[in-house]
């Protein structure tokens, strides 16, 4: 089964990377993959890729490749370029493996990794700055607050794409922005930089309201150069989206989102259940329902962009060939050998509407016949917070390799901030079930500790996961205490930390694009110690107090006469007493 | 301080507490002790006194309030203020306000013109020489720009040389013809053989004719310079007179169409369709078959970048067919188009082709100029910004050839012309030179002024900080303009001047003198006031009591003194 799945991957990779590598000729590609995951979730993953040539690049003439990124990349002598925008969590449990096996994706928030072609490490520090600031404008993100405490240079995590002369001086610079959120204005200028803009094609499709309530998305910009190798070298700029969605959170109407329980006899029933009756009913969760793309997505596809590459089938769907898809007309369907997916062409001018109707009642308890299974992931990872209290704490990771016969080996890289002081000591693996530490599973460590206010902590762990076993990583941090300045205005709120990045070396041979299977953990809420943010006006009237009564003290010993208690003369209440009174006499007397 | 309070009382007491005996028995018992003791008020037994002070105490105890007084007021306070004062750093305000008035420079543009006369004598060449100056200082009204003829010796090679704005060459011909030489600023002027004057001669046709063929030459170029001196807040005395209204019209509105001053302009082409067609054009050719060859002139002056991009799906901000005056403006549709401008120092002029049927209705100005709507029709110029064209086209063209985009080319490139502020007449290298000379006339004034509203708001706003910076920049500044007034006219007065106006940029734009601008004095009272005010109490009572007892004391040697002078 697993080969026949790695077959099925195999096969539609091969399909949407071969043309592009083969033929520099048409320049823009575009295409959509829809598929269905179990628990009624749907997972669309759209496509844009276009070329240019170097030369044309570097004269300054943009026909597919957007102008306003070019002249960004050209200014900071960028060389391959990453951005990733992305929310929400992959839940790898239900849906398996990720898209693109996780090499379109970023942790929560914005991700950045560049290489720069530089002299010195300055100079690249310099047009790092350049670069996040110049991109901070274009996508209306707070990349510029990429500074260097959230600047590392991994060492061993990330390796460039494209094809790069190896006599350059390439510098590696990645920055992460865990608390950014990302909204509709990073989609507007996202869109922006596509050939048709979001007016024709897939792009249609997108949508701000839809995208940001997906329970995972992705968005991602990749710049790398290739060169074939006949030919002229290209510049290829790929945009990735990739969002799952719940069907039944999308399908309802837009004025009316509040969920509500169907009535009694429409409840779908698990009839699996033993005291399921007539009048007792267990209600099964997600029952496999019927949706079309404007339910979706609230629109259809409309057209086709008139500059991509008419070869490739602009809309794609992976369920078995069993399920009966219906599609509008002028739609031609086209069934991939793999018995589990299928394209659509469309004519330019027509508009795509899909529907996937409800499978046979038979055949809905069981779920394998309906959906294309989800493949297997290489590896599970959790990350959570240990400890408590305010002072110290610690981070346990939690990788679990599902295969029962292959090793995993990868690199594990955290980029912390500089106020998570992690004690490096500390840092042990363990194997599920067995009491003690193994030493053998962390092959090589690379640890760049943090300096106050400066950098941030780097550490990179090349180690490997027996089969069929779950490891913990964990580590002890101290957390240290920010300047009054240094919270932000939400500071009880927590910090983020962002994701820890998981490169896995070697994996098993796909022949796909990627080197590597990627995959991130959640990005973390570290609670530092927050004081109480009036505290400087209480501690300027405090010791003004306590200045003012120990002047008030001295300076009266040394003014005042000291006179025998029977001899001083009354002062005090009794004085002003005995004058009110002595008033009051008078003005009674007069 | 109770101490002379109860004295008053005292003397008060006796009739009251005699009238009020009966009615208040509380006090009683003042009427047996108060005539007997007057300084006690109530109490059965008699108050106990302190012992006399001694007076060396008295004095210690005035030097001690006065040593506090002094330590506080001397060295507390200016220290307190010392240290929460806001820093400003010390600024030549008169300077600066002098440069801005003008007084500081007087702008004069000597500009030396050779005459290259090989086929006369010596004698007869000087003499012309001394005509034509003659002439030339009688219609000249306007002493900040003056010109000044040499003659070029003999033996120098028949060309231009660097150090004079303009060569004139006098040739033997049949009449008198005056010629621009296309390359290179020089004049060729043929004269009959008999126009030579005679050395005695006052006056000489030919001199006449040179200087006024010099004078039209230069007019544009001192009307340009004599309008920025007038826009500028120049003493009226360096002004030149006689600024017709529509001359200076013109002028204004082609200083504020020509983009600033940078040494590197951005040239953007974009192709905007609104539909899906034409996705690609021969611009690359285009370009450098109708636009290079301008911009290699104009090299010199300015660098240009350039760079192109194709934009489908494009919607224009307006729709109507035939477009007004007024649509023009919002016929750039920013929130949608990728105009950004380019990253770096360089601002982006921007050329657009837009293709689509849309026409604009001839308004009754460019009507009259050439009477049928010609090719001016088809674009419009946006003041400091770049040049929409509009391209009509067949529906399925889905490439741009190079003819194609000539005429759109052409008219960018005499739009170029107009937003880099070069002058309208005169040959290309005499007007290349004058934009120089207009450049840095018009930079030395900007940074002046700069330093002026610097100088103004410093003045004007008491509380505003003044980092050492901003005062680094103005010292930059003055030290540039200095240069730049001197070298007037040349290269190194331009690069002075741009110098000059961008530091006093960075110095009036500085970000940390706005930050502190909302820090008023009187927050700083309320945060210190919790410190100065229990401080402040002990101080001032001991003040008073010590000049209370003063009092007294004085008053008491005082009566002291009167009786015994008395007795």
């Amino acid at each position: 089964m697993r080969q026949f799945l790695s077959f099925i991957w195999l096969s539609l990779l091969s399909f949407l990377v071969i043309p592009s590598s083969a033929s520099s000729a048409v320049d823009y590609h575009e295409q959509l993959n829809l598929r269905p995951l179990p628990l009624s979730a749907l997972l669309a993953s759209f496509n844009f890729r276009s070329n240019t040539t170097l030369s044309e690049f570097e004269k300054g003439n943009f026909r597919f490749f957007p102008r306003s990124l070019g002249q960004i990349l050209q200014h900071a002598g960028t060389r391959e370029l990453h951005l990733r925008f992305s929310l929400g969590r992959w839940d790898s449990e239900t849906w398996g493996a990720r898209p693109w096996d996780g090499a379109r994706e970023g942790g929560t928030g914005v991700e950045l990794w560049a290489w720069l072609e530089t002299e010195t490490d300055e100079e690249a520090d310099r047009k790092w700055l350049t670069l996040t600031n110049a991109l901070s404008g274009l996508f209306c993100a707070s990349l510029n607050f990429i500074d260097g405490t959230r600047t590392t240079r991994p060492v061993m995590s990330f390796q460039p794409e494209g094809d790069h002369s190896t006599d350059n001086n390439m510098h590696l610079l990645y920055g992460v922005l865990p608390h950014e959120v990302v909204c509709t204005e990073n989609l507007t200028p996202f869109l922006k930089l596509l050939p048709c803009k979001g007016k024709a094609g897939i792009a249609t499709l997108l949508d701000g309201h839809k995208l940001f309530d997906a329970s995972w998305q992705s968005m991602a910009i990749d710049i790398r150069p290739i060169c074939p190798e006949s030919g002229e070298c290209v510049l290829q700029i790929e945009q990735t989206i990739d969002m799952v969605l719940d069907i039944d959170r999308s399908k309802r109407p837009r004025g009316n989102p509040i969920p509500r329980s169907p009535p009694g006899d429409q409840l779908p029933c698990d009839t699996s259940k033993p005291y399921n009756s007539h009048d007792t009913c267990f209600p099964v969760d997600h029952t496999p329902q019927e949706w079309t793309l404007s339910q979706i997505f609230g629109k259809t596809v409309k057209g086709t962009c008139p500059l991509a590459d008419p070869a490739i089938p602009p809309v794609c769907l992976q369920v078995p060939h069993s399920r009966s898809v219906y599609v509008s007309k002028d739609v031609y369907e086209k069934k991939n050998s793999d018995d589990a997916s299928r394209c659509f062409h469309i004519s330019p001018d027509t508009e795509l509407e899909m529907m996937l109707p409800r499978p046979d009642d038979g055949a809905s308890s069981t779920t394998t016949t309906d959906l294309a299974t989800p493949e297997t992931p290489l590896l599970y990872a959790e990350r959570s917070f240990t400890g408590h209290g305010q002072e110290r704490g610690g981070v346990q990771t939690i990788l679990r390799n599902p295969s029962p016969d292959t090793e995993v080996e990868f690199i594990y890289m955290e980029s912390l901030p500089w106020f998570m002081r992690i004690f490096l000591h500390t840092m042990e693996t363990r194997i599920a079930g067995q009491p003690h530490a193994n030493k053998s599973l962390v092959q090589q460590v690379y640890y760049r500790p943090a300096l106050d206010r400066a950098r941030g902590t780097q550490l990179e762990v090349r180690m490997r996961v027996p089969p069929a076993s779950t490891v913990f990583l964990t580590y002890d941090f101290e957390k240290s205490i920010l300047r009054y300045t240094e919270y932000p205005p939400d500071a009880n709120r927590g910090f983020d930390v962002a994701a820890a990045v998981i490169t896995i070396l070697d994996p098993p041979p796909k022949d796909g694009r990627f080197a590597a299977y990627t995959l991130r953990t959640t990005s973390l809420l570290c609670s530092l110690p927050t004081p109480d943010f009036s505290m400087p006006y209480n501690v300027i009237i405090f010791t003004s107090t306590a200045i003012a009564l120990a002047f008030g003290g001295l300076f009266n010993i040394v003014v005042r006469r000291f006179v025998a208690a029977d001899e001083a003369q009354a002062t005090g209440l009794g004085v002003v007493l005995a004058r009110l009174k002595s008033r009051l006499v008078s003005a009674v007397k007069g | 301080m109770g101490n002379p309070f109860s004295i008053a009382m005292s003397i008060q007491q006796p009739p009251d507490n005699g009238a009020g005996h009966f009615k208040s028995p509380a006090v009683s018992s003042d009427p047996v002790t108060s005539n007997t003791n007057t300084n006690t008020k109530d109490g059965a037994q008699p108050k106990k006194e302190p012992p006399p002070e001694k007076p060396s105490d008295i004095r210690r105890r005035s030097y001690i309030i006065l040593s506090f007084w002094l330590i506080v007021v001397l060295l507390g306070l200016p220290i307190w203020w010392k240290t929460t004062t806001i820093y400003r750093a010390d600024l030549p305000l008169q300077e600066m306000l002098d440069w801005s008035d003008g007084k500081a420079c007087r702008p004069v543009f000597p500009l030396r013109i050779s005459i290259q006369a090989n086929a006369l004598q010596e004698q007869e060449a000087q003499n012309l020489l001394r005509l034509t100056q003659h002439a030339l200082d009688d219609l000249n009204d306007f002493s900040g720009h003056h010109l000044r003829l040499q003659l070029a010796p003999p033996s120098a090679p028949e060309q231009h040389d660097r150090e004079s704005v303009l060569t004139i060459r006098l040739v033997p011909g049949d009449a008198t013809t005056a010629k621009f030489d296309p390359h290179e600023p020089i004049l060729d002027i043929t004269y009959p053989s008999n126009a030579i004057p005679s050395p005695t001669s006052s006056s000489s046709p030919l001199a006449t004719y040179v200087a006024s063929q010099l004078r039209s030459t230069f007019a544009e170029e001192q009307a340009t310079i004599s309008y920025l001196l007038s826009t500028n807040s120049i003493p009226s005395d360096h002004r030149p007179q006689g600024l017709s209204s529509d001359i200076s019209d013109s002028l204004s509105k082609r200083t504020t169409r020509s983009l600033k001053y940078a040494p590197t302009y951005h040239l953007t082409f974009s192709l905007f369709t609104s539909g899906p067609l034409p996705s690609s054009w021969d611009i690359d050719g285009a370009i450098g078959e109708y636009m290079k060859p301008v911009l290699d002139v104009l090299s010199p002056i300015h660098n240009f970048t350039i760079d192109t991009q194709v934009q489908l799906y494009a919607t224009p901000g307006v729709q109507n067919q035939v477009l007004n005056k007024e649509d023009l403006s919002s016929f750039i549709n920013a929130a949608e188009w990728p105009l950004s401008p380019s990253i770096g120092g360089a601002p982006t002029v921007n050329f657009i082709v837009f293709v689509g049927d849309q026409t604009i209705a001839a308004p009754a100005q460019s009507a009259g100029e050439d009477g049928e709507p010609g090719p001016s029709s088809h674009s419009w110029m946006m003041p400091q910004w770049g040049t929409v064209y509009l391209l009509p086209l067949p529906n399925d063209t889905s490439h741009l050839s190079a003819e194609a985009l000539k005429q759109p080319l052409l008219t960018f490139t005499s739009h170029l012309l107009s937003l880099t502020g070069t002058p309208q007449s005169g040959s290309l290298p005499l007007r290349l030179s004058t934009l120089s000379r207009i450049r840095s006339a018009d930079l030395l004034l900007r940074a002046s002024s700069t330093l002026g509203s610097l100088a103004r708001l410093a003045l004007a706003l008491p509380s505003i900080s003044i980092p050492p910076r901003v005062a680094d920049g103005v010292s930059k500044t003055m030290h540039h303009l200095r240069l730049a007034c001197e070298t007037l006219g040349g290269p190194e007065g331009l690069a002075h001047a741009r110098i000059a106006e961008a530091e006093a940029e960075r110095a009036f734009f500085e970000k940390s003198m706005v930050g502190q601008l909302y820090f008023p004095d009187e927050h700083k009272i309320a945060v210190y006031l919790p410190l100065l005010g229990p401080v402040a109490v002990p101080l001032v009572m001991g003040l008073l009591n010590e000049l209370k007892t003063w009092l007294k004391r004085r008053k008491e040697a005082g009566k002291v003194g009167r009786e015994k002078k008395k007795e």
